[in-house]
């Protein structure tokens, strides 16, 4: 299989985990589709150093993070742009409306959490293991554990708030 | 809502993407493609036609500097056309510094790290450039009006409008934004080092 036919399999097979990622770190479809395509590209530069150094998954989870938090917000519009809105916008059709005013608090929450905390969120509802987190993040295994239960803690407080 | 009630309609939402994927070969292969990426438009428009229009200026300064022929003007000259030529150095530079990260090798707590620390560099610069450009705004006026009009702006302005109202409104005008800039950044400032110091804190 050739290095390109690779990749497109790679992506494929991962495009729902990107849409997550793109969906946490912006605020309209059109950032959403601009980062989409930022993450791919930066998949596709960093992909001959991956050369099965780490998991698929994590060098996927570690660029795709990354890209997210370093654009810039005001590096946008314009340009030509690949018409995957209809990918994205797609799925709300299939969603029943509780279940999307589910999906919606659930977003709700992890916008309430700062840069690090989403990226741990996200792993963590990804239903990565610590390691594989620490792994991602540059954090050590207990400093995820401890992390991750003041997230806990923070989500409950946001609960009682309301 | 609980951690666990969010999973489990992450979960759901997971194994709905799941089964509608729609991404095709052809449009993979164009995302790969620099020329399908916005990065050119990305560059920061603001600061390039401004570093634009700096150059321009200070090399037409710097073309018609004899024509400065008394010492408070060539002293104008010379300091707008430092501070043209300094400007733009200074913002692309740190906006380049926030672009430049290696997102392949990096952590995500690297990342966050030299984020937020480029970030802080970038807001310090916008702030600098803010007075930097105040200072232009003064130190042009006998510079052009010179080159511009031939006339010595402060042996033979005798308009009352200019002297009298228009730089003191001038110099109102830039207290009370200069206030309200530092307040922006100052807050930007401090959230990007609050985060730096609690990342830099964890191992």
């Amino acid at each position: 299989m050739s290095k390109e036919s690779e990749f497109t399999r790679i992506i494929k097979e991962n495009e729902g985990v990107i849409f997550k990622i793109t969906t946490i770190y912006t605020n309209d479809q059109e950032d959403q589709n601009d980062l989409y395509q930022e993450i791919v590209y930066q998949l596709w530069k960093s992909y001959d150093n991956f050369r099965g150094d780490s998991k698929i998954s994590t060098w996927m989870y570690r660029v795709a993070l990354n890209t997210a938090i370093t654009r810039l917000k005001k590096e946008k519009r314009r340009g030509k742009r690949i018409e995957i809105d209809k990918v994205i916008i797609r799925q709300t059709e299939y969603y029943d409306t509780e279940f999307e005013e589910r999906l919606k608090i659930v977003y709700a929450h992890i916008q309430g959490l700062n840069e690090l905390e989403k990226g741990l969120m996200l792993l963590l509802l990804e239903g990565k293991k610590y390691e594989e987190i620490a792994d991602i993040t540059g954090l050590s295994p207990s400093n995820v554990g401890t992390r991750i239960s003041r997230i806990k803690q923070k989500l409950k407080s946001q609960i009682v708030k309301k | 809502m609980e951690l666990e009630e969010m999973q489990a309609v992450w979960s759901e939402m997971s194994t709905q993407l799941e089964q509608q994927k729609k991404l095709t070969d052809k449009m993979i292969t164009m995302m790969t493609q620099e020329k399908y990426r916005n990065r050119l438009n990305k560059v920061a428009y603001p600061e390039m036609i401004g570093a634009v229009i700096c150059y321009t200026v200070a090399i037409l300064i710097l073309i018609n500097l004899s024509k400065l022929d008394n010492w408070y003007t060539l002293l104008s000259g010379i300091i707008t056309v430092i501070i043209l030529l300094v400007l733009p150095i200074m913002s692309l530079g740190s906006i380049n510094k926030m672009r430049n990260l290696d997102v392949a090798r990096n952590s995500y707590k690297q990342t966050l790290i030299q984020y937020a620390k480029a970030k802080k560099r970038f807001q310090k610069v916008i702030t600098a450039s803010y007075y930097l450009g105040f200072i232009v705004m003064f130190t042009i006026m006998p510079v052009s009006s010179k080159l511009i009009n031939g006339k010595d702006f402060f042996a033979e302005t005798k308009s009352v409008w200019t002297l009298a109202v228009a730089i003191p409104l001038a110099i109102t005008f830039f207290i009370l934004f200069s206030r309200w800039v530092v307040k922006c950044y100052t807050n930007n400032i401090s959230s990007a080092e609050s985060l730096i110091k609690e990342l830099e804190e964890t191992t």
